[in-house]
């Protein structure tokens, strides 16, 4: 079959979308979830014992090091050369758990334990990301 | 005012933020290849571990004492450096990011701070709540002061993180107590040929008529001597100048004895060359490319060939075509490389660029745009010249590599909960 192309005339040009002058940029998680972004960092949980409070094995936390804390917040901490994600119990010097399982840890003079920040926002992929799993490794 | 605030052995540091169980063990980190010590923090400082030794030569000692070797995590360090400098810039109105852990400040009209000493403070803990890198913070009335207070800030007793020098007493206090070479821009054979004179400390030196250095040392040592008595000789936009040569030279992770591999590795080294040059609005009218065997071997070869362009430029494809043509006056068979680079050795403003009437330009400024911002998107190396293939054998050894916490999704530090 032989094809005549036939070009579009010029002159049809359509219609300007009269949505157009109310274009915005699109919307970015990085905005929504990031309070302060020079500040932040991102950690993949690992264990059960805050799912009290949202936090499952394998989510992503992220971790605002300029939040103020809070009595009872959510941190990341480091405790004895880990990070650990616990709540904090400012009053007794306290790291809990929200978990029946995990006892309440007393932070003593002996404990090396420096506050990293605050986690006010953790997400889950409900569909596991193999680059994600690899650094729970 | 100027100021500068600089990190305190930044590589090392880095290597701490995001690995607690390092923070109280001496750490040292390795140059590229892994072959020298190039950081040392301050816990591995007090064991005595020193700096610049090839790693091999102490190697014995550092694992008698449990120091903790890290490889150049450049990856880490950069995003850590931008993040610093992202908060060290709201303090001030101007600056300058020196290097990779340095940045200058100059505050006009900033009456507001009534105490420097106080503000410096301020300074070290936002850097310090915000990306866990200590500083230390210097102020003073010119570039050359401010770089020595923030000497003493980091390295004198009894100043602790921040020093200002702000009038006479604590000018003489801190420049006394400097050596010559710690004085910015007297390097060794210079602070040499000033103690000869017998010149023993910054404030010495700053003692000096300017008219007598003038005309012993020359006008850079001149201008040195007026900086460190409060004149400002060192204008904003001189210590940023556009660098004059830029270097991309590397030893092999493993000899290479094939013509094809060190030709890859040269066009690499070319293809970073051009790169820089166009970050800094550059072109090239001279590339020197180099390669040689360890000076250790026995028959040591060395060759380093000159190209010139018939106009200047910084079109990648014209720098790989010139290795291409110098190549076979490089390359000897039999001769196992250990080394080899590439640098644009005489650079033009490609602002002011000299036309050539008979020469059509040979720059492609919208395909070299559109390299450096796909190579930008997807990380160095995304496109690239077909003949700087990666080759595992010229690509850098870097055993004692820590996480890129900050850059890699598969990387982010684990959080037990």
């Amino acid at each position: 079959m032989k094809v005549i192309p036939v070009y579009i005339e010029a002159g049809i040009s359509g219609f300007e979308s009269p949505a157009a002058e109310y274009r915005e940029l699109n919307l970015s998680l990085e905005e929504l979830l990031l309070q302060h972004p020079n500040a932040t960092f991102f950690g993949l949980a690992n264990g059960r014992s805050m799912e009290g409070r949202g936090i499952f094995n394998g989510d992503v936390l992220v971790v605002d090091r300029v939040e103020h804390i809070n009595n009872g917040a959510v941190i990341v901490a480091n405790f004895n050369g880990c990070f650990v994600c616990k709540i904090i119990d400012t009053d007794n010097a306290l790291l809990l758990s929200a978990s029946d399982e995990h006892k309440p840890i007393k932070i003593t003079a002996s404990d090396d334990f420096q506050i990293e920040g605050v986690v006010n926002v953790s997400f889950r992929l409900h569909k596991k990301l193999p680059v994600l799993l690899s650094c729970l490794g | 005012m100027f100021g500068l605030v600089d990190a305190v052995s930044f590589y090392a540091r880095a290597e701490k933020v995001f690995d607690p169980s390092i923070r109280h063990k001496p750490v040292v980190v390795l140059t590229n290849n892994d072959g020298c010590i190039c950081a040392v923090c301050p816990i591995a400082r007090k064991l005595g571990v020193p700096k610049f030794v090839p790693y091999f030569k102490v190697k014995s000692f550092l694992a008698k004492h449990g120091v903790v070797v890290r490889s150049s995590n450049y990856e880490l360090y950069a995003d850590l450096s931008e993040r610093m400098m992202n908060v060290i810039a709201r303090y001030s109105d101007n600056h300058y990011v020196y290097s990779i852990d340095e940045s200058f400040l100059h505050f006009k009209n900033f009456s507001c701070v009534a105490n420097w000493h106080e503000y410096g403070h301020v300074i070290r803990k936002a850097v310090w709540r915000e990306t866990r890198l200590p500083v230390g913070v210097g102020f003073g009335e010119t570039l050359t002061l401010a770089k020595a207070a923030n000497h003493a800030s980091k390295k004198l007793s009894g100043f602790d993180g921040v020093a200002v020098i702000d009038d006479q007493a604590s000018r003489k206090e801190i420049l006394s107590r400097m050596s010559l070479t710690d004085v910015w821009g007297i390097g060794n054979k210079l602070g040499k040929r000033l103690s000869i004179l017998g010149l023993n400390n910054g404030w010495d030196l700053a003692n000096q008529s300017p008219k007598t250095m003038r005309g012993q040392f020359g006008v850079v040592v001149e201008r040195t001597v007026n900086e460190l008595n409060g004149m400002p000789c060192l204008k904003w936009d001189e210590i940023g100048q556009d660098k004059q040569e830029i270097f991309s030279t590397r030893s092999f992770g493993q000899r290479v004895t094939d013509d094809h591999a060190l030709k890859a590795a040269l066009s690499s080294h070319a293809s970073i060359v051009a790169a820089k040059v166009r970050r800094q609005g550059s072109l090239i009218k001279r590339l020197v490319i180099f390669a040689s065997s360890s000076p250790h071997d026995d028959n040591y070869y060395k060759k380093s060939v000159i190209y010139e362009f018939p106009i200047a430029t910084d079109n990648t494809l014209k720098l790989a075509g010139a290795i291409s043509y110098v190549f076979d006056s490089i390359y000897k068979l039999g001769v196992s490389f250990y080394r080899c680079g590439v640098g644009g050795v005489e650079l033009e403003n490609s602002q002011f660029q000299q036309q050539d009437m008979f020469t059509l330009s040979v720059n492609n400024p919208p395909l070299m745009k559109c390299y450096d911002q796909i190579n930008h998107r997807y990380g160095r190396g995304a496109v690239e010249v077909a003949i700087a293939e990666k080759n595992e054998k010229w690509a850098m050894r870097r055993n004692f590599l820590s996480p890129r916490s900050t850059s890699n999704w598969s990387e982010i530090p684990k959080i037990n909960c």
